[in-house]
């Protein structure tokens, strides 16, 4: 079937060839009677087919065109019988789609014939062509439903199961509070997980490879016909509606304007994330599958091939192009700042891919509105992510954080952070150009490595500092110096910690960790001092009477008393740090009442004395537990 | 045509100096830029009501289709009506916007007027997406002309060419015919057994239900249809101008002295704008759309032949929405005509063809083939600049936005 084309005469442009034919038959003739009946028979069926490109001699015409006309009615049955048949030509098996083709072929001959000689034809050839302009119109017809059967009953689709949308992400929630983003969300956020499988099957077959000689073939025949257009249309719809139904499968729905910047945000992020796969799907994939497909059936038409790639994909494509600007539309939300990283991250991704696909002048619309909105994207996501630290500069409390445990600003910002890493090439080149105030201004000996000096670090330790600051206002808020020491240093560890146990440390870098640590050790020595000097002072005492030592012990037990009662409603959620806090006041506290009782138990006399050593230490571990109500300190610590 | 680009050169330069000198006293001098914005509003819509008026002559002259190219509702009448969109577009923002206080557009009563009027904007943004697609409906049926024409063009012209002809012209009749609601059933069946699915419009009936009915040829026009989503689902070009209408009132008191005005003038020429388009193509679900335009008060000058164009499309409208119709753009309208006066040839047509009926026939196959031609030239440019408005209204969207986020008022996302 597929030399098919190559027998299709070129709309009579080889007149002279055929001349020369007809000359050589008519010489042989003349030359020599006594040809063999082989030789005459051939001689004849060349003539035959000479006439029918409309160069044969007139004293010939008649035997020759009764032969043709045989011919003729013949092909016209055959295509006729396959007007009403719905089954495809293809399934009926090669014979009958060369018989078809064949058929074709001598009525194309019979219409090319008759052009080249519309003049000298009579009544009865006239019919004839009126009949071959039927019969073709009849074939060309049924070709084109053996077109759009073919591409349907052996359609292929890129596999749907690669393509669910991971739901066991969660996302960052926002609210203008910052109290969403907590430690366990985080744990599983990962979003290039999926990468590897979208290679692995890209180049999939859109339509199995073995029926595509037979709709080249078509393509050709239909061509050479002049019903290329019927054959694009009928091409480009069945593709088209393919492509529809895949972004069904994908559950890729579309929105207006309107609808993106309404939705709620979490039917948005999930839009989004959508939005990041498919759109990767459909140019990396499905739309060079098509394109592969477009060159194999009309490589030799390669404008019409790049036509047909375009219609097929434009709507699809616009559509997905119209979702990325209506998002963009969209406020510049902290929140957004990881959806707008990974839709930039493969929009700019895809933009080889998509000049590959779309190369010429055509397609160039697509493919500057790709650019764009990839520029777009860029532009956004940067602000999104600069926005960000304002949004933490202007996190303002009017009220003392309870506990001073850790806040849930630091928290965001942490776990958000940490997100971050992820995209460090991306936030690299974006954030190239921008310049920030950066806490460590210089390479210094410990830190080495680049990536502590590249912009992205260089605008996550700018973060922290403004989050820093923050902490430092919000601190002013608490009327007790401990509890503000207290406060800072939860604050400062948590940092350290999301810091040192994540991909953050080779960013933040080994002098940022140990500043923290720095810090927030002088936070505990703070608390040490501003929380028990002035109660530890109440023990030493310098030859003091009975009376003034009974005093001291009693004023003692109540100072503890007060202790007790505010710090077992303080915070530090950090079990190490809160044994190391447990350790270091135990250590000072009981050691000085043991060595105050040890020296002065007899004079002062037990009915004085409230409190054991023993009571003190079990009372101490008590503190910072966040207990919601006030301990009864008789109940539970008392013997 | 008038150098518009020009006037809004010296115009814009001019503001901004002013604004400069009389950063407090330029009430006189903004009053007249007012003025000034709204002559132009007026000359640009009066040149639009009356172009360059063809010359009288029989409907199948060749002569006369390429006089009409500047009709109202043409192709080129169409562009056109894009650049003085572009053109008023600019004009007004640089009347918001440039050297002007930004506080002053953050407090009442623009803390309403510029919401409503960016919340108009993302609307025209849909129905810009959905006149795109509606373009490629037309460059569609365009194709089926051009599919009749070159059948028709066959010499010696044989039964079968006219077969062919006839099955386009089929598709095209009734897909010009078709208004997006209907629910036409075996639509154009006069094909001669030709395939259903080559009916279907070309970028409507996105998805049948997962059926494979559509996609063997045995749906219907109408089933493809309702089951079109080129926005979105349940989106609505009549509902979305109807929307886009609501609180747009002309400014009174001192409000119609000041910047009021040029927002209600320019929120005016947008709907208008994208009421046109919707009306010129296929488009996502119109009912009703003639009365979905509220007519601006007739003793505004700048109104005028707003009103006047507004006029002449919804008469048009009304007549065509009873029997039904893809779109009003004149080229269509056209076609459609040509469509069923060839389809009145095809259908009498004997071999050999008839002298004196297939020379009309072919002076109306050289116009079809005009139209399409110009179609040709003229939809895809088209399509660019309604993208190019698109980006137009994004970009002022954002940088009114901008202004805003200075001026510290907007707190609350402004959607």
């Amino acid at each position: 079937m597929a030399e098919f084309d190559t027998k299709l005469p070129v709309s009579g442009e080889k007149n002279h060839v055929f001349e020369a034919c007809h000359h050589v038959v008519k010489a042989l003739r003349a030359s020599d009677n006594n040809l063999d009946a082989n030789l005459r028979k051939l001689l004849s069926d060349l003539e035959s087919h000479l006439l029918t490109f409309g160069i044969a001699d007139t004293k010939v015409e008649d035997a020759g065109f009764s032969e043709i006309k045989e011919r003729f009615k013949e092909a016209v049955k055959i295509i006729r019988s396959w007007e009403t048949n719905h089954s495809t030509i293809l399934e009926a098996g090669l014979s009958e789609v060369n018989q078809f083709f064949q058929a074709l072929y001598d009525v194309q001959s019979v219409l090319v014939g008759f052009k080249a000689l519309p003049i000298k034809t009579n009544q009865k050839e006239k019919d004839v062509y009126n009949q071959a302009t039927v019969a073709l119109d009849i074939a060309m017809l049924r070709l084109e439903k053996e077109l759009r059967d073919v591409l349907h009953q052996h359609k292929q689709h890129v596999q749907p199961e690669y393509l669910a949308v991971s739901s066991r992400r969660k996302d960052i929630v926002y609210d203008e509070s910052f109290v969403s983003l907590d430690d366990e969300v985080v744990v599983e956020a990962s979003s290039h997980e999926d990468d590897q499988q979208i290679s692995d099957f890209s180049n999939s077959d859109l339509v199995d490879p073995s029926v595509i000689p037979h709709i080249k073939a078509i393509a050709n025949v239909m061509f050479a016909c002049e019903y290329d257009q019927a054959f694009c249309e009928a091409f480009i719809s069945v593709q088209r509606e393919a492509l529809d139904e895949y972004m069904v499968t994908l559950e890729m729905e579309r929105f207006s304007f309107v609808d993106v910047l309404k939705m709620e945000w979490e039917d948005l992020n999930g839009a989004m994330r959508k939005w990041t796969r498919v759109i990767k799907i459909i140019t990396q994939v499905y739309l060079a599958s098509e394109k592969q497909l477009c060159g194999q059936i009309l490589g030799d038409f390669e404008s019409i091939s790049t036509a047909c790639l375009i219609e097929i994909s434009k709507d699809t494509v616009l559509s997905l192009l119209n979702f990325g600007e209506a998002v963009v539309l969209r406020s510049r939300k902290p929140e957004m700042l990881e959806r707008f990283l990974s839709m930039y991250e493969v929009s700019a991704e895809i933009l080889v891919d998509v000049d590959n696909l779309f190369p010429d002048e055509t397609g160039s619309f697509l493919r500057i509105a790709f650019h764009d909105l990839s520029k777009k994207l860029a532009d956004h996501t940067t602000a999104t992510f600069l926005k960000f630290k304002d949004a933490i500069a202007s996190d303002e409390s009017a009220r003392p954080f309870h506990g001073g445990g850790i806040h849930h600003l630091t928290r965001y910002v942490m776990n958000y952070l940490k997100l971050l890493p992820e995209y460090t090439d991306t936030l690299n080149s974006l954030l190239q150009n921008i310049h920030v105030d950066d806490s460590i201004p210089e390479k210094t000996g410990e830190d080495v490595l680049p990536s502590t000096f590249s912009p992205m670090a260089r605008h996550l330790r700018s973060i922290v500092t403004t989050l820093e600051s923050s902490l430092e206002r919000k601190a002013q808020l608490y009327a007790d110096e401990a509890l503000k020491s207290i406060f800072l240093m939860n604050n400062f560890r948590y940092m350290v910690q999301k810091v040192k146990g994540s991909e953050l440390r080779h960013l933040f870098g080994d002098e940022w960790i140990r500043k923290h640590i720095a810090s927030y050790q002088r936070n505990v020595t703070n608390y040490e001092r501003s929380s028990w000097s002035s109660i530890l002072a109440l023990l030493t005492e310098k030859n003091d009477s009975v009376r003034t030592l009974r005093e001291r012990c009693k004023l003692f037990s109540l100072a503890f008393d007060d202790v007790y009662k505010n710090q077992t409603h303080w915070s530090v959620p950090d079990p190490e740090l809160r044994d190391d806090l447990h350790i270091s006041t135990s250590v000072k506290v009981v050691q000085s009442y043991r060595g105050f009782l040890g020296r002065n138990a007899v004079r002062i006399g037990e009915k004085h004395i409230r409190y054991t050593c023993e009571d003190i230490e079990n009372m101490l571990l008590d503190l910072f537990e966040c207990s919601p109500s006030p301990r009864s300190l008789l109940s539970s610590r008392r013997r | 045509m008038r150098p518009a680009q020009d006037n809004q050169g010296s115009f814009l330069g001019r503001i901004s100096i002013r604004r400069n000198q009389f950063v407090d006293v330029n009430n006189e001098q903004e009053q007249e830029d007012l003025e000034l914005f709204q002559k132009h509003i007026a000359d640009r819509f009066t040149e639009l009501l009356s172009p360059p008026q063809p010359p009288p002559s029989d409907e199948t002259n060749t002569v006369a289709s390429v006089a009409a190219t500047e009709q109202i509702m043409s192709v080129t009448w169409l562009r056109k009506l894009m650049d003085v969109f572009l053109c008023c577009e600019a004009e007004f923002k640089a009347i918001l916007l440039m050297g002007r206080d930004p506080t002053q557009i953050s407090k009442p009563p623009f803390d309403r007027l510029v919401p409503e009027m960016l919340d108009r904007s993302i609307k025209a943004l849909d129905i810009c997406t959905a006149v795109v697609n509606g373009i490629d409906s037309v460059r569609h049926y365009q194709r089926l002309a051009e599919i009749a024409v070159t059948a028709l063009e066959q010499r010696p012209l044989g039964d079968g060419n006219v077969r062919r002809a006839k099955r386009a012209l089929a598709n095209l009749v009734v897909a010009l015919s078709l208004e997006d609601k209907e629910n036409v059933s075996g639509g154009g069946g006069g094909g001669g057994g030709g395939n259903k699915t080559t009916e279907r419009s070309w970028s409507f009936g996105r998805r049948s239900g997962g059926s494979s009915a559509a996609s063997k040829g045995g749906a219907t026009i109408g089933q493809l249809k309702s089951s079109s989503w080129a926005v979105g689902r349940n989106w609505s070009a009549a509902k979305q101008i109807h929307a886009m209408t609501a609180n747009l009132t002309p400014p009174r008191g001192n409000e119609a002295a000041g910047l009021p005005q040029p927002m209600f003038i320019m929120s005016t020429v947008m709907v208008f704008v994208m009421w046109v388009l919707t009306a010129a193509v296929p488009c996502q679900e119109r009912s009703g759309l003639a009365n979905h335009l509220p007519v601006p008060p007739k003793h505004l000058n700048w109104a005028q032949s707003l009103i006047g164009i507004h006029e002449k499309i919804g008469d048009e409208w009304k007549k065509k929405e009873k029997k039904g119709s893809a779109g009003l753009m004149e080229e269509m309208t056209r076609m459609e005509k040509l469509g069923h006066s060839l389809m009145e040839f095809a259908d009498g047509f004997h071999y050999p063809a008839e002298k004196d009926a297939a020379e009309s026939a072919a002076a109306q196959v050289a116009e079809m083939a005009e139209i399409c031609r110009r179609m040709e030239e003229e939809l895809v440019p088209l399509q660019q600049q309604i993208r190019e408005v698109f980006h137009r209204i994004v970009r002022s969207r954002a940088e009114i936005l901008e202004v805003l986020e200075q001026a510290g008022k907007v707190s609350a996302p402004v959607v």
